[in-house]
């Protein structure tokens, strides 16, 4: 899907500015989109002094696409759950939270620093003993965070949705509850809501003190060896045991079972997974393997091939085609007999080698002690900020989602919805009050007005979504910083001095290079594979180079099929370049506009040293 | 046999580190011993030049001019060595010394196979072994030297080097070197390297001292292009942990420092079209050079500043081993001298400048 190239012209800048988030035009037939999302997302005309003169850019990283109205729940979340933390848990003392605006449908986010500077001292008093608290108690609490994690993604699964019965159950009657169906179903809505939002809280207690120790370490090797590529500083405090990879781990490990087992075949020749799964069933040894397949699914199938912040981002444990997929292509490695474990030793082995080589660069022995003590920390908070993503964004968040989908179920059941998914076009304040209009209906038994109320509104969002979709948002709005030194928005986002130079000065229509962040080493030519929607991840073809707005950890299993990966958005934390690393894939993230500049069938160049993507070869447009 | 030799060949046990080399060659001594390619040749030893000056008469006169250079403002110096570079350009050779240099020659020719074979001539003093001091660009390299005579010639003119206003006035620590004591020099003779492409190689970044990377400038053609600055070399850098190329700063190259066989000179003439737009050196060999720079630097335990040269089947030599000087004389300051590394990283964290952001009035 290719999106026109019209109705953009914060995208021919003045070289001073992005131009006004205010002045963006509505897409023709995407009029009205605004009532899709709370009053406080939104540009207001009381607000514009302050907003034009802020620096806005769009958070492809987490929301590629267009927001869903509920799915706002997310970014809502980390909103509060992110700037908090800064401001009034750490007292983190230069910088304070992150605001957000919906423009168009998309996110756009903007760091605010600390402006009154006669608080910097009482903060850094504030911030040392707190954040000090965190680090000298990192494991314990790390380990608490894990029992916390697991316990709220528990009473998670505990909630059910179900419709409201034509009766109250006798037993309500002969136990005296007091409380009824109705009160069930909004208690476990209101419940669903806060069991988000506590494991949103969870999400950010400890991420930022740990990229904090990481950007520290990382500041440390760029003094000693300037110009050292960050993804060597990273090689040396990854995890090699990391939850992310289990995933994928399990599925070659299911791979291996099943040539051990002979049963290989069935999922070789049957490529509709339920169809390999019947035939699994009916084959010897068939039984053994769905064992362990059922087996691994419970976590490590909750893996979403987005993000983990849409709904509409497909579940392993949902739609089987991604990992089934990938498992064919392990047996067929194994089938060549290859080894398709992965290579834990060498991994490790060559982290040893590069971290023992640069500390015998340093110059002296206090840097050596330096580099010991700074690298001991990073690697200590480095398992939580590489491991919250499995507990949070896929295994939680997947739950959650299908949770909301039942309780879509139950609006069908009560002929609000005609589709269990229409649920995510109403924004969850929304769907609070559709719930007790849903239980006013069934306590008078009469029709409820949602009944006839939701279904054209729902009709004329999904168009105006569907509009905004096709609609390209520009990197950035407002206006630039003098200068980008806020930690996360360097490190998630990839965005730096050099980035808005680039996006400043980038003319789209001819422009044959882009630049990016240079997240893993490698220079290859291929034929590009422009991905924006999840599903198209199913078209891409062995040799490619994949080019997406951002990248999933669970797209892990198309990464042995592809030459290199490039993104729009992302920096050298994002979650292609971890995984491109771990492939030995060369990758560029970061770029702004390459899914816009680039179309699938192109021949590119991607220079993973340089952090460059060039187009060779143009497919006719 | 007790008397110092007039000559010492590269790959003879002795050369290594010997002081009859200079510091140039007696290094070159070493890298020859270390089994790293270095083109054959010998040294013109340091006990050749001091029998020279012995015997011809002129030791006093440089004796006296060397005291002058420490006194004398440079401008005024030229008027001060015109009998002592004419002594040394005429006055007759010991015949021993001459009958070895010209052995020296045929054995050389022998080796190479080749009659008349072309030479490289250069000085080597022994006043480069003054720590930090490189000399580097003061004395005279001669190139495409061919035959016995023209090298006696030119063996005459490294001499005669000594004793130019630049190298005479050269100071380190504010002292003028010549003046500090009779330093002898030695005249290294090599095989010339049919460069294809050539340049330097340092084992740290020479803007920032940065000690994880190999920097390299090259050219096509001879290594003059580079080391004289007449050419915009390409410049590479190389991580030398990941040996990933981190800098490829691709010049496009319209004159080179080659060997002309119709007017028999070494000069800057044109790069043909077709390979003006090309990088002289390919990755392969941008890594291969890495490779042995790290080697090398390994080897001598410290910084070096190597000049290279790759001949015509993609072979790989080594021309020069030199100390870095001008990091590696700088003392090492930490980068960070933390207390305890939890404690660094709350400092870091809270004293993260605050961005001059815009946030409206």
């Amino acid at each position: 899907m290719q999106k026109p190239m019209t109705a953009q012209p914060a995208e021919a800048p003045a070289r001073k500015g992005f131009g006004s988030p205010m002045e963006v035009p509505t897409p023709a037939g995407a009029e009205g989109w605004q009532e899709m999302y709370p009053y406080y997302a939104l540009l207001s005309a009381e607000r514009r002094q302050e907003d034009d003169a802020r620096f806005w850019f769009f958070d492809g990283m987490h929301s590629p696409d267009p927001l869903y109205p509920f799915d706002t729940i997310m970014t809502e979340n980390w909103w509060v759950a992110v700037s908090q933390m800064s401001s009034r848990v750490w007292a983190f003392p230069p910088a304070l939270g992150v605001d957000h605006r919906i423009v168009n449908g998309y996110l756009y986010i903007s760091p605010i620093g600390l402006k009154d500077q006669g608080k910097l001292a009482e903060r850094i008093e504030h911030f040392n003993r707190r954040a000090g608290h965190y680090f000298e108690n990192w494991d314990d609490i790390y380990k608490e965070w894990v029992i916390k994690a697991k316990d709220c993604i528990e009473r998670l699964k505990a909630i059910e949705f179900r419709p409201l019965p034509e009766y109250e159950p006798e037993e309500s009657i002969t136990h005296h509850k007091g409380l009824y169906a109705s009160h069930r179903l909004m208690s476990s809505y209101n419940r669903i809501i806060e069991n988000m939002l506590e494991m949103g809280s969870y999400h950010f207690e400890m991420l930022n003190l740990g990229y904090g120790a990481y950007l520290t370490f990382r500041e440390f090797c760029q003094t000693s060896f300037p110009g050292i590529a960050d993804q060597s500083i990273t090689h040396m405090v990854s995890g090699i045991d990391i939850l992310l990879f289990r995933p994928d781990d399990e599925l070659r490990k299911l791979a291996q079972l099943a040539v051990a087992l002979g049963v290989d075949s069935h999922l070789l020749d049957n490529t509709v997974p339920a169809q390999a799964l019947a035939a699994l069933a009916a084959a010897t040894g068939g039984s053994e393997w769905l064992a362990a397949f059922e087996a691994a699914k419970d976590p490590w199938f909750w893996y979403s091939t987005g993000s983990g912040y849409c709904h509409a981002d497909p579940v392993w444990m949902t739609d089987l085609r991604l990992p089934f997929s990938a498992i064919r292509g392990y047996i067929e490695a194994a089938r060549r007999g290859e080894d398709v474990r992965r290579p834990l030793d060498a991994i490790l082995k060559q982290r040893e080698r590069v971290t023992a080589e640069y500390r015998s660069l340093l110059a002296t022995d206090e840097d050596r002690a330096a580099f010991d003590g700074l690298i001991t920390l990073a690697r200590k908070v480095y398992p939580f900020v590489e491991d919250h993503n499995f507990y949070v964004e896929h295994w939680h968040h997947s739950i959650f989602w299908e949770k909301i989908r039942e309780l879509g179920d139950v609006f069908m059941a009560h002929n609000f919805l005609d589709d269990r998914n229409d649920i995510f076009y109403m924004h969850r304040n929304e769907v609070s009050q559709a719930l007790y209009d849903l239980e006013i209906g069934w306590a008078i038994s009469s029709p409820a007005r949602g009944e006839t109320y939701w279904r054209p509104i729902i009709a004329k969002r999904k168009a105006i979504r569907d509009r905004l979709v096709k609609w390209t948002p520009p990197p950035a709005l407002g206006t630039p910083p003098d200068l980008i030194t806020e930690p996360l928005t360097i490190m998630l986002w990839g965005i730096t001095q050099e980035t808005i130079d680039e996006w400043l000065g980038v003319d789209l229509a001819t422009t044959r290079e882009l630049k990016g962040i240079a997240a893993s080493a490698g220079k290859v030519t291929g034929k590009a594979r422009v991905i924006v929607d999840p599903d198209q991840l199913y078209d891409v073809q062995d040799g490619e180079i994949l080019v997406c707005r951002v990248t999933a950890p669970s797209w892990a299993p198309v990464f042995p099929r592809i030459r290199a990966a490039v993104s729009d958005v992302g920096g050298m934390m994002a979650h292609t370049a971890i995984i491109s690393r771990e492939y030995g894939l060369p990758a560029v993230v970061g770029t702004g506009f390459a899914t816009q500049r680039i179309r699938t069938g192109d021949t590119i160049e991607v220079d993973g040293a340089r952090g460059t993507v060039r187009i060779l070869e143009e497919v006719t447009r | 046999m007790t008397a110092a030799p007039f000559i010492l060949w590269l790959d003879d046990p002795e050369a290594a580190g010997n002081r009859l080399l200079g510091g140039k060659f007696s290094s070159l001594g070493l890298s020859v011993a270390a089994g790293l390619p270095v083109p054959p040749g010998f040294g013109i030893t340091t006990s050749a030049y001091r029998a020279f000056m012995a015997e011809s008469g002129l030791a006093p006169e440089a004796a006296r001019v060397r005291q002058a250079a420490a006194t004398l403002p440079p401008e005024r110096l030229s008027g001060e060595t015109v009998g002592l570079l004419e002594g040394i350009a005429t006055r007759p050779l010991p015949a021993r010394l001459e009958d070895a240099v010209a052995a020296a020659y045929a054995a050389l020719e022998r080796r190479a196979g080749m009659a008349a074979v072309p030479v490289a001539v250069r000085s080597s003093g022994e006043s480069e072994d003054l720590a930090g001091a490189s000399f580097a660009g003061q004395y005279e390299t001669f190139l495409w030297i061919s035959g016995p005579e023209a090298l006696l010639r030119h063996m005459r003119k490294c001499w005669a080097g000594m004793f130019g206003d630049a190298v005479l006035s050269y100071r380190q620590d504010g002292k003028v070197v010549a003046a500090m004591a009779d330093f002898g020099i030695c005249v290294g003779v090599q095989q010339m390297v049919q460069a294809r492409a050539a340049g330097v190689a340092f084992t740290l970044d020479p803007i920032n001292g940065d000690r994880s990377k190999v920097v390299m400038e090259a050219c096509w053609g001879l290594g003059e292009g580079v080391v004289k600055g007449e050419v915009t070399p390409s410049r590479f850098a190389v991580d030398k942990v990941t040996r990933d190329i981190t800098t490829r700063a691709f010049s496009p190259q319209a004159e080179e420092y080659r060997f002309d066989e119709a007017s028999g000179t070494v000069g800057l003439f044109p790069v043909e079209d077709a390979r003006r737009e090309i990088c002289c050196l390919s990755d392969r060999n941008v890594l291969d050079l890495v490779e042995l720079a790290r080697g090398i630097e390994i080897a001598r335990g410290a910084p070096q500043d190597i000049e290279w040269a790759i001949g015509p089947d993609d072979d790989l030599w080594v021309l020069q081993v030199r100390p870095e000087t001008v990091w590696s004389s700088r003392p090492a300051r930490p980068v960070a001298a933390i207390s305890s590394p939890v404690s660094h990283v709350l400092m870091r964290m809270a004293g993260v400048p605050l961005a001059g952001r815009n946030r409206g009035s």
